[in-house]
C-alpha cells in the first residue's frame, strides 16, 4: 500500500505517494529526477548515493523513503548558491579532484557535512570523513586537497579570522 | 538491487510496537538503522512481509546518565552518537571506541547499538565492548519484561536468546569503579568499512594508580561463533601487579579461549597470533587509561 510522505528536498517541500519498499535513493532519482545522486553498490559499501539527511550524511540506498518522512534532505543539486557552484564544488574542479565523476556527488556531500561541523579539519579528519566514499579512479589525494582548499576559502569568507 | 514488497508500520509508542510484534509473529522484522536489515532484504536472506520501524518511538534514541552510578542507552542510539558522547568516551571507553570503528561515517549515522547486538554477528564491534562493561539488556514483549546479562545473550552466529515477540529496549551499564580504564582494538585489512578479522575489548581496574589489578575483563570477537570472554586470561591478571610481561602472558592464555576459523579475511594461525598481540596491546592501553583516571563527572 502506498503511503504519503512529506519531506524537504534541497529547501523545497515535496509530497509524494510511494510504496514502502522504495529507497530514498530510488525516489530521489526516479520520482524527483535528481540523478546527481548515484546508485553504486546498493548495499552501503561505496558511498556513491550519499545524501545529507537532517544534517548527517547517510547512504540513501539504505534508507527507506518512508523513513525520510518529515525530514530534510540535501542532495548535490541543492549545493549551488544563486546559480554559482558551492565552494567545495569549485575546489573539486580547480584541484582536478574529479576523474570519472561517479563518486563526486557523494564525496562532496561527505565533505560538506564535515565542514559544516568542523570548518578547519585536519587531513586525518578529512580522510575519515570520506572513508565511506570509494573512488575507483583512486584520485583520493586530489580530493583531500580540494577539501582542504575549500575549507580555507570557506573559513576565509566566513569572517572567522583564525 | 531492489527491496521485496512488505507492509510498513510506524508505531509511535513502545506498547504499540510490542503489540504489532506479538500479533504479526515471525512475519515481522524490526527496522532501526536498516544498515543490516535492508541489506539482508535486498539479498533476499530476510523476507519479512511486515516491517516495523522504531523511528517514531520516543526515548529509544537517548543516552541517559543515572547520577554517575550508571548509564541507560536506548537500543536505537546510533553508533555515531555513542562514539561522540563525552561521558561514554571518558567512563565507558571501549564502547565509544568500538562505535567509532563500526562501518564508515554514513553507516555510523544510521546503525544502532540494538541492531549491532541483536544481529549477533561474530565479528560485530559493539558486543565485545558491552561484554567487558558487564552490560544488562532490557528485553520487552507485549506481556512480559526481563533483564539479561550481555554475557548470556549470544548463542551463535546470528542467534541470541531473544524471543520472536521481544524487543531490545535498552542497555544498562554500571559506571566502572575508580581507577578503571578500557580500550578497544579492531584489526582488519583496511581502516574503515571493515569487518573485523579479530577485535579485542578490555577493562582494567586498579587498586590505586600504582597498585595491583583488582578487576580485569577481556572480550574477543571474530574468533569463535560468538564473542567470548577470555576468563582464564582475566584470572591471570586479577590480584597481580601490572607489567608488560603480565599482559603478554594474558595474551598467550587468551588464545586458548578462541576457536578461530580460516576464511578469506585471515587464517586460523594468523588470527591466533593476532589475538595474542592485540590482547597485550589493548591491556597496555587500558592500563595507561586506568592510571590516569580522574574523579568528577
Amino acid at each position: 500500500m502506498k503511503r504519503i510522505i512529506q519531506m524537504t528536498v534541497n529547501g523545497e517541500p515535496v509530497e509524494l505517494a510511494i510504496e514502502p519498499n522504495r529507497t530514498l535513493l530510488q525516489v530521489l532519482r526516479e520520482d524527483l529526477e535528481l540523478t546527481g545522486t548515484k546508485h553504486g553498490c546498493g548495499l552501503g559499501d561505496c558511498g556513491a548515493c550519499t545524501v545529507i539527511l537532517d544534517g548527517a550524511p547517510v547512504n540513501s540506498c539504505l534508507v527507506l523513503a518512508v523513513q525520510a518522512n518529515g525530514r530534510e534532505v540535501l542532495t548535490i543539486e541543492g549545493l549551488e548558491e544563486n546559480g554559482d557552484l558551492h565552494p567545495i564544488q569549485k575546489a573539486f574542479v580547480e584541484k582536478g579532484a574529479i576523474q570519472c565523476g561517479f563518486c563526486t556527488s557523494g564525496m562532496i556531500l561527505s565533505a560538506k557535512a564535515l565542514l559544516d561541523h568542523n570548518p578547519r579539519p585536519s587531513e586525518i579528519d578529512i580522510r575519515t570523513a570520506i572513508s565511506g566514499n570509494l573512488c575507483r579512479c583512486t584520485g583520493y589525494q586530489k580530493i583531500v586537497e580540494a577539501i582542504q582548499a575549500a575549507s580555507e576559502t570557506m573559513a576565509g569568507s566566513g569572517g572567522d579570522a583564525r | 538491487m531492489l527491496l521485496p514488497k512488505f507492509e510498513y508500520h510506524e508505531p509511535s509508542t513502545l506498547q504499540e510496537a510490542l503489540k504489532l510484534l506479538s500479533d504479526l509473529g515471525g512475519n515481522a522484522k524490526l527496522l532501526a538503522g536498516g544498515t543490516d536489515l535492508l541489506v539482508r532484504m535486498k539479498r533476499k536472506i530476510d523476507k519479512p512481509s511486515h516491517v516495523i520501524s522504531l523511528a517514531r518511538i520516543p526515548g529509544l534514541d537517548e543516552i541517559v546518565p543515572r547520577n554517575g552510578h550508571s548509564v541507560t542507552i536506548g537500543s536505537a542510539v546510533s553508533a555515531a552518537k555513542l562514539a561522540g558522547h563525552e561521558l561514554l568516551s571518558d567512563r565507558f571507553t571501549p564502547l565509544a571506541m568500538a562505535a567509532g570503528r563500526l562501518g564508515a561515517p554514513m553507516i555510523r549515522n544510521r546503525a544502532t547499538i540494538g541492531g549491532n547486538l541483536v544481529n549477533a554477528r561474530p565479528a560485530a564491534d559493539l558486543p565485545p565492548a558491552c561484554m567487558v562493561l558487564d552490560a544488562t539488556l532490557k528485553l520487552k514483549s507485549a506481556s512480559r519484561e526481563r533483564e539479561v546479562l550481555v554475557n548470556e545473550f549470544f548463542r551463535g552466529p546470528g542467534e541470541t536468546i531473544i524471543e520472536q515477540d521481544e524487543l531490545l529496549v535498552s542497555i544498562d551499564i554500571n559506571t566502572p569503579a575508580p581507577w578503571s580504564g578500557g580500550s578497544y582494538i579492531k584489526l582488519g585489512a583496511r581502516k574503515t568499512l571493515e569487518i573485523s578479522m579479530v577485535n579485542v575489548a578490555v577493562m582494567l581496574t586498579l587498586q590505586s594508580p600504582d597498585g595491583s589489578i583488582t578487576d580485569a575483563k577481556i572480550a574477543l570477537g571474530a574468533v569463535a561463533p560468538t564473542p567470548v570472554r577470555a576468563l582464564l586470561a582475566e584470572k591471570q591478571l586479577i590480584g597481580a601487579t601490572p607489567s608488560e610481561a603480565l599482559f603478554e602472558k594474558a595474551g598467550q592464555v587468551g588464545v586458548g579461549t578462541c576457536s578461530p576459523i580460516t576464511d578469506h579475511r585471515g587464517t586460523m594461525e594468523y588470527r591466533c597470533m593476532m589475538i595474542e598481540v592485540l590482547t597485550k596491546r589493548c591491556l597496555m592501553q587500558a592500563f595507561e587509561r586506568a592510571k590516569s583516571w580522574r574523579p568528577g563527572r
